[in-house]
């Protein structure tokens, strides 16, 4: 096929590939959709960065939920994730969550993964916020670093090709507007063409779009950019978890996760006047609460004046046994003797900090986007966690919806279509205007960041939604510059934050209540009790946006 | 905010013959790592700088860097004004991003038997030291065994560790390990010291593995020589002359009054090998008054056997070191060879202080000698500076005792682990190293501690080798000299 061949220094596709499932995403989930589409043909895997060393699910520290004890029951788990997520969720996707949750947990200790065990010879489970059963499975607290390690293993005995620092671009079309591949620029930028019968996104979460947060740098949501440009529908986008526990200083530590371990641990949370404040906001689960509930409590301590002198509340654990702290805890405690904290003898100091996007693309309960021949899976998908997602379910998610993801898209039927060669001219050209952009990516990274943290953060009101819209939009407008061909995917990635931050704020704008994460301060705002909103999800796409009103049972 | 001066490692294949440094000068703010100054440049100064990163927070191994010639994680670091930021010392694809691929690739993969259940707790915390490695491949890009072998790196030999600890797993981890260099390593625990999750390579598996292909009968015919002479003899050196013990009492007395006592634990290379070392170091005992017990029973620490895998007599060795100092009502024992003292106080529980000759003169205080007319530089026995954490005070009586002392980077000698016997050919490239780097300070004499660095590096260079404690006895003859010809 010809492709895009102009003058020099003009962008080019240098290498085509062909798969029978393209996955899009190195983290927990992309690489379990791989292992299981590699059952039914020739999978390609495209990493933005190192395969195993990108994405959030390297950095989870906390644990995956899964049912395995007698006392517990799959009811309940889906009860606690409902109820926490303000039954914004889809019921059929939470059905399948939490049903599977324990078989892909089983899998993976199947594979090798060293999972912490109890003296009963069973896999060890710690309590996590909102649930009325400790279910959290863990390796220490570096549970997510297990994982991936263990899935890389696995996905290494099947004969899945990995191009690792290979950044998507945009998703290919085919004629008939069925997703067909997509186009990625490798270390260097030269361009390489994937094409495949179903592609899997599979690109995690995007809350680097913040000035606050865990993310990893890979975390800007590129797969929701990418999936709406293709045409993809996306829900509840407004939903996005400030995690309770951040790291507060030094500056540019600000927002490293403080894993909710600590506090399934016993940690207690204790404002600048010795108070501790949680029993005045959830007075029976303490610590141990709901996630937005725990972040609006900090965030209101800190705003009302009762907060440390760097902005945030003391986090203490000195009063358990050292040893403890040593074994369960040791990525904290290694992070913050980095810092000159001793955790063991000094309580650390945390505030929220941006950490998941509970909306996403709009899935089935066989991983099927609104588009053709285009799958999705983990935290790039919306509806699983409703508005408020709980911690463990994360790891669960990718596992879970990992491995249908791989499975619905492995089934494919053969591609009929053919990528559309205008279509690749015009991504070509779209990557060539970057080298005559005028603004460096990371002036309009900074800029995005402050704002989105600023007027689209934990408490909300319209007037800031509108200023935020409007502030992202003319961010979104502006020519990045590349300095070289190197510098192609850094604009891409930095379009892709532009995007995603003008959908989550275009979802606040269309949500009239408070709910899970979502709160704003408005006057006329409503808020119901749990369940009894007439409200359903908030959708964006191309075509459309708007909110689901629902009936409710009186 | 500070500004901060650093200067960056630029290199681009394309157009660079070779890297060189530049010079930036960046805003950052108070507390900020590494990273966050490469950042600044990026930002600033350089779009095209090219440096991997993603989790920020030290656990995905993405950032590892050399400040100022350590590795470390770019984003764990703190930034100082004036630090050097190079790539780690592999194939570097641009500026700072090396080529990690092929390394990783060595990695064992677990291969789970298909009837593979859950370990036990017991086996889970065995295998959990091993497993916080993040593959930042910090401890590959030192490892002096890589230089001039095929050693397949540190953490590639941890994985082999780990996957042997793991019931679930079926491959012969062994075999592997053996083909991928198992007994390569000098054990000279360069790669703990820059280890982000400081896992204990050598001591947990290299050492581990070694254990287990001993068992299996794999340990190399040159170690299992050594392991015989051990039993037969107690000893691990053959003699070729008469032994320090046969030449000294039970209690060396001081000169004049009495300022302190030990035991000595002499080791066998002293005993056998080089017995005049030790002779020179009971003068300087003498001189400083301190008395000197030297237990006649005493016998091999084990440490060749350690570092060899060959621990099924190590229990009796230290059962009967311990009791002929504690026998004697010993509190402090010292040894002068790295090995031993590196040995006994990490591989054994003993009722008695050890310390090294280095840190009793220092806690002494002693006599200061003449300065001996020559330029010296010091090589680092890794038993003594990573296996006992000394470097400084050997430095500060070198500084005392000669005209000028000159630094030499540190590097293991390749004399350790069973590597100068059992693969004498890394031993002796490791060796040609040293001597490269002796040259190049210009030195007279090469200054040491240990008697196993001692007697390789000899081997090796042309250049005069000596032990610390000689240099003092010969700067203390000296000033008697000039005493009495005053």
């Amino acid at each position: 096929m010809v492709l895009y061949n102009a003058l020099t220094n003009k962008m080019l596709v240098d290498e085509i590939v062909d798969a029978h499932v393209l996955v899009i995403g190195s983290g927990g989930a992309g690489v379990r959709a791989a292992i299981e589409a590699s059952r039914y043909g020739s999978v390609v895997l495209a990493s933005k960065t190192i395969a195993g060393k990108g994405g959030c699910t390297t950095m989870a520290e906390g644990g995956f939920n899964a049912v395995l004890r007698d006392l517990d029951s799959i009811e309940v788990h889906r009860e606690d994730t409902l109820s926490g997520g303000a039954y914004l969720n889809d019921p059929a996707l939470v059905d399948v969550l939490v049903r599977e949750a324990p078989e892909r947990l089983r899998d993976l200790v199947r594979w090798g993964a060293v999972f912490d065990v109890t003296d009963d010879h069973e896999v060890a489970q710690r309590p996590f916020g909102g649930q009325r059963f400790p279910r959290t499975c863990y390796a220490g607290d570096r549970t997510g670093h297990e994982m991936i390690m263990t899935l890389l293993d696995r996905l290494d005995a099947t004969d899945t090709q990995i191009y690792n620092e290979a950044t998507v671009v945009d998703l290919a079309k085919d004629e008939n507007g069925a997703v067909a591949g997509a186009i990625a620029l490798d270390r260097e930028g030269r361009g390489i063409l994937f094409r495949s019968d179903a592609t899997v996104l599979a690109t995690g979460g995007g809350t680097q779009c913040y000035d606050i947060s865990t993310n990893s740098a890979a975390g800007t949501g590129d797969g929701f950019a990418m999936a709406y440009r293709a045409g993809a529908e996306l829900i509840d986008m407004e939903m996005v978890q400030f995690h309770p526990t951040g790291a507060v200083y030094p500056y540019d530590a600000r927002g490293r996760l403080v894993t909710e371990a600590v506090r399934g641990e016993g940690g207690l949370l204790i404002n600048a006047q010795h108070e501790r404040f949680m029993k005045r906001y959830d007075p029976e689960r303490m610590e141990l609460s709901t996630r937005d509930l725990v972040a609006r409590a900090i965030a209101t301590e800190v705003l009302e004046g009762r907060g440390t002198k760097h902005g945030g509340v003391y986090l203490d654990v000195t009063h358990l046994p050292a040893e403890r702290i040593e074994t369960r805890l040791p990525v904290m405690l290694e992070q913050f003797l980095a810092f000159g904290v001793d955790i063991r003898k000094e309580p650390m100091e945390v505030a929220p900090t941006a950490h998941h996007i509970m909306g996403g693309l709009r899935i089935t309960p066989e991983c099927r986007t609104t588009i053709p021949g285009l799958f999705a899976c983990g935290e790039v998908t919306g509806g699983v966690h409703g508005a408020n997602r709980l911690g463990g379910n994360a790891l669960a998610d990718t596992q879970v919806f990992g491995k249908r993801a791989g499975e619905f898209a492995g089934k494919s039927p053969e591609r009929r279509g053919r990528v559309d060669e205008d279509w690749i001219k015009a991504e070509l050209r779209m990557l060539d205007d970057f080298f005559e952009g005028a603004i460096s990516p990371a002036a309009v990274k900074k800029d995005l960041k402050l704002t989105m943290w600023n007027q689209a953060g934990i408490f909300r009101n319209s007037p800031d939604l509108a200023t935020a819209l409007t502030s992202v939009r003319r961010l979104a407008d502006r020519r990045l510059f590349a300095a070289s061909t190197a510098n192609i995917p850094e604009c891409c990635t930095v379009r892709n934050m532009c995007t995603t931050a003008s959908l989550i704020v275009r979802c606040a704008l269309l949500r009239p209540e408070n709910r899970g994460a979502h709160v704003k301060n408005d006057i006329d705002v409503v808020t119901w009790e749990p369940g009894k909103s007439p409200y359903g999800h908030t959708y964006v796409s191309l075509e459309r946006e708007g909110i689901e009103e629902r009936e409710v049972a009186a | 905010m500070k500004d901060i001066t650093l200067r960056v490692s630029r290199y681009d294949p394309a157009v660079d013959a070779e890297p060189h440094l530049e010079e930036y000068t960046v805003q950052v703010n108070e507390g900020a790592r590494v990273l966050h100054a490469l950042h600044a440049v990026h930002d600033n100064h350089d779009p095209t700088l090219a440096y991997r990163y993603c989790c920020g927070s030290g656990q995905c191994g993405s950032c590892a860097v050399r400040v100022n010639g350590t590795p470390a994680l770019a984003c764990m670091e703190e930034a100082r004004d004036g630090m050097t930021v190079e790539p780690l010392d592999l194939p570097v694809l641009k500026d700072l991003m090396v080529d990690m691929g092929p390394v990783i690739a060595k990695i064992a993969r677990i291969c789970p038997a298909p009837d593979a259940g859950l370990p036990a707790k017991e086996e889970i915390e065995a295998i959990k030291p091993l497993r916080d490695c993040i593959e930042c491949l910090s401890c590959v890009s030192v490892c002096p065994a890589l230089q001039v072998t095929e050693f397949a790196g540190p953490t590639v030999l941890r994985q082999e560790m780990r996957l042997t600890l793991d019931p679930r797993d079926s491959g012969d981890r062994i075999t592997d390990a053996i083909e991928k260099g198992l007994f390569y390593c000098t054990t000279c625990r360069r790669c703990l010291e820059v280890c982000p999750k400081e896992i204990n390579i050598p001591g947990k598996a290299i050492e581990k593995l070694r254990e287990i292909a001993n068992r299996r009968g794999l340990t190399l015919p040159r170690h299992q020589e050594v392991a015989k002479l051990v039993q037969d003899t107690g000893r691990s050196v053959a003699w070729t002359q008469p032994t320090f013990l046969e030449q000294v009492p039970e209690v060396i007395e001081p000169d004049g009054p009495v300022r302190g006592e030990v035991g000595f634990f002499v080791g066998c290379m002293f005993n056998g090998r080089v017995p005049q070392t030790a002779l020179d170091a009971m003068e300087v005992m003498k001189r400083n008054g301190i008395r000197v017990i030297i237990p006649h029973d005493q016998v091999c620490c084990g440490s060749p056997l350690i570092r060899t895998g060959q621990t099924s007599i190590i229990d009796d060795l230290r059962r009967k070191n311990i009791e002929a100092f504690a026998s004697r009502g010993i509190d402090t024992v010292m040894t002068i060879c790295a090995g031993c003292g590196a040995t006994l106080k990490n591989d054994y529980e003993t009722p008695f202080a050890v310390k090294d000759v280095t840190e009793v003169l220092m806690d002494y205080g002693i006599e200061l000698p003449s300065k001996l007319d020559i330029r010296a530089t010091y090589h680092d026995p890794c038993h003594l500076l990573r296996g006992q954490g000394i470097s400084e005070e050997p430095r500060i009586f070198l500084r005392e005792a000669v005209r000028e002392f000159v630094e030499m980077p540190s590097q293991c000698c390749g004399a350790g682990g069973g590597v100068r016997s059992g693969v004498p050919e890394e031993a002796k490239a490791l060796g040609a190293k040293r001597d490269a780097a002796v040259k190049e300070t210009g030195a007279d004499v090469v200054v040491t501690i240990c008697p196993f660095c001692e007697f390789h590096i000899a081997e090796c260079t042309d250049v005069p080798v000596k032990n610390l404690v000689t240099i003092l006895l010969e700067g203390y003859r000296k000033k008697d000299a000039e005493r009495d010809s005053a």
